[in-house]
């Protein structure tokens, strides 16, 4: 990734061991992006929306988004992002969840979802899923967002 | 509560045929009644008939008497009168006669001692008369007509006859009083009979009133009942239905649990055994401390701190690894189950020769690898149902065969099959190690097993066929004897209706 466009990863994950192992994981993979955390929807979306450091008025991003939140579906959120109106919809939004069910993984990629990624239980696979998600991360080029 | 129910509904009932039974009983003793009076009646009238007959013998012998009585008398005086000989003759005869009539009258009425007595005086009377007789004709055969003519002016002739006269006169109107009493009696008789028979009549004819009453009432309680047992059949009918509604309703409630719970369930387990590898990396970390201290400067080092990080910590993440492993396993079984249970079956129809023969290609493999062939016995019949299902039904009786063979003798795995009427029933069986009876029903539950653990598996396999044959309609069953092989039975519906199949 480069320096001069500091890609914020936001993560919106409700439980805190996964988001811990994450983001060991994402750290071992040499991803230095400051990464932003949050357990609950509603704060996520304030973040995004309305931050003056979040995505909507600061800068490019990139979303890990979990499915299963506390306050609302993680398929809420991505219909949000994604909306015609949104000022974040051209920001890459990476699913990450627990949920392998196909019709889920369909109603994601149809909403607009980038890549879905299934949390694999056995920590091996998991860890080394993170790892790639890292190597894949600094690779990629976000697009800015859209700052009328 | 039934018992209660029971006696309140038998009790009515204990009545009214209580009452019924009284009722005809009631009406049989007047019928009987009845036929004791006729009977009494008939007898009481044949022997009146009898009486009668014998009053009118008894007259008709009493006016014979008489006749002669009359005739003789008449012949004498002819004879006394012309002195022809015929008269004579006819007179002797005639009297002759008279002695067995007063017989016979005498017989008739032997039983009544006034007519007894009536008869004695007769028979003096006629005596005398016929000796008087004798005389005269005697007389006038000897030519001494006028001797006789004067006798019969002189006797007493005329006085006795009418003595007998009388007499007969008195015994007939005795014999008529007789019967007019008899007569009298019989017609009271009657009387009674009628009254008898009235009474009974009334009797008979309220009692079947009463009783057509309670019949009435009672069919019309049966009717009431068996009215009412329709209803509930039909409501039961309906209640059924909504039952069948409300089983499914839980059964998909059931599902889309163990979806959710399975699903929340591993989002922890991620935790525990990713926290685990950090642990363990972590020790790494802290054996190589200990290790690297052991070296420099031994004096540090403790037992407690060498043990914890050679022999204690590893041990404990392994066991903490190996219980992850295994839940999420099984997590992941109720998961595919659930998934299963969710899917929509599409009947569609089906050669299951060919099927068979796909699952024998997949597995032919790992069978010679173990030593066992896979013989499919074409033909097998068609039918419709799902796929995917059949599909995996068989594939996992065929794998569970292959891997459960016995070590004795080389494996050898049949799949059959035949149809009856509209069922299909399809056989796996192989010569393999057996099952032993008390795990008959127990390896169709989920996470059990049977024998010797010695293949890997979680025990999921035989309830993914079975949860698998029941929504396709079908059941599935085992016999099988330990040490010598097994047969699974599989038996479908021939056609697998489509319409509202998820679950």
């Amino acid at each position: 990734m480069n320096e001069h466009r500091s890609v914020s990863i936001i993560m919106i994950e409700d439980d805190e061991g996964h988001a811990r192992l994450i983001e060991k994981n994402i750290r071992r993979a040499g991803i230095l992006n400051d990464i932003k955390h949050f357990t609950d929807g509603t704060s996520a979306l304030d973040y995004l929306f309305k931050h003056a450091d979040g995505p909507a008025l600061n800068g490019p991003a990139l979303v890990l988004l979990d499915l299963n939140l506390p306050d609302m579906s993680g398929t809420d959120i991505l219909t949000k992002i994604k909306a015609e109106d949104s000022p974040v919809k051209r920001t890459p939004v990476v699913v990450l969840t627990t949920t392998d069910d196909k019709i889920e993984i369909q109603r994601c990629y149809d909403l607009g979802c980038n890549v879905y990624i299934t949390k694999p239980v056995n920590y091996e696979s998991f860890a080394q899923a993170i790892r790639q998600l890292g190597l894949f991360l600094s690779v990629i080029q976000v697009p800015d967002a859209i700052v009328d | 509560m039934s018992g209660v129910l029971a006696q309140r509904i038998k009790s009515p009932e204990g009545h009214a045929r209580r009452f019924l039974v009284v009722c005809m009983v009631i009406g049989f003793a007047g019928l009987a009644l009845i036929g004791i009076a006729a009977a009494l009646l008939t007898a009481r009238t044949s022997e009146h008939t009898q009486w009668v007959n014998h009053s009118y013998q008894v007259e008709v012998s009493i006016g014979r008497l008489q006749a002669l009585i009359e005739q003789a008398e008449t012949t004498r005086r002819g004879y006394v009168l012309t002195g022809h000989t015929s008269y004579a003759d006819n007179a002797r005869a005639t009297a002759a006669r008279i002695g067995p009539a007063i017989e016979a009258v005498a017989a008739l009425t032997a039983d009544n001692s006034r007519q007894t007595a009536r008869i004695a005086g007769l028979r003096e009377q006629l005596a005398a008369i016929a000796a008087e007789q004798d005389k005269t004709i005697a007389l006038t055969r000897a030519g001494r007509r006028d001797e006789a003519v004067a006798s019969f002016a002189a006797e007493t002739g005329f006085r006795r006859m009418r003595a007998v006269r009388g007499l007969l006169a008195a015994m007939l109107a005795d014999e008529r009083s007789l019967l007019a009493a008899r007569d009298a009696a019989q017609q009271s008789g009657l009387q009674t009979f009628w009254i008898v028979l009235v009474a009974s009549g009334v009797l008979i004819v309220a009692v079947a009133a009463v009783s057509l009453a309670a019949i009435t009432r009672y069919t019309r309680d049966l009717t009431t009942a068996r009215d009412r047992l329709q209803l509930l059949n039909t409501d039961l009918e309906g209640a059924v239905a909504e039952r069948t509604a409300d089983l499914s309703r839980a059964n998909e409630e059931i599902q889309r649990f163990a979806y959710i719970v399975s699903h929340d369930l591993r989002s922890p387990l991620v935790n525990v055994m990713g926290f685990t590898s950090e642990l363990d990396a972590a020790r790494q970390s802290l054996a190589d401390l200990v290790d690297a201290a052991e070296q420099t400067s031994p004096e540090i080092v403790t037992d407690e701190a060498r043990l914890a990080a050679r022999e204690d910590l590893p041990e404990a993440i392994g066991f903490i690894r190996t219980s992850t492993q295994k839940m999420d396993r099984l997590i992941n079984a109720i998961l595919k189950l659930s998934r299963e249970g969710r899917r929509v079956m599409t009947p569609e129809k089906l050669p299951l020769d060919e099927i068979a023969a796909g699952v024998r290609d997949s597995l032919s493999h790992l069978a010679s690898d173990r030593g066992a062939e896979i013989i499919v016995d074409s033909p097998l019949p068609e039918l419709i149902s799902d796929r995917l299902a059949i599909e995996q039904i068989l594939s996992n009786l065929v794998e569970n065969a292959v891997k459960y063979l016995s070590p004795d003798r080389p494996g050898r795995i049949v799949i059959s099959g035949q149809r009856t009427r509209d069922r299909v029933m399809v056989e796996v069986s192989d010569n393999g190690r057996g099952i032993a009876a008390a795990d008959h029903s127990r390896i169709f539950d989920l996470f059990r097993r049977s024998g010797t653990q010695d293949q890997p598996g979680e025990g999921i396999g035989l309830a993914h066929v079975r949860a698998l044959a029941y929504r396709l309609g079908g059941t599935i069953d085992v016999t099988s004897t330990f040490g010598e092989g097994s047969i699974f039975r599989l038996s479908l519906p021939f056609s697998l209706p489509d319409a509202g199949t998820t679950a």
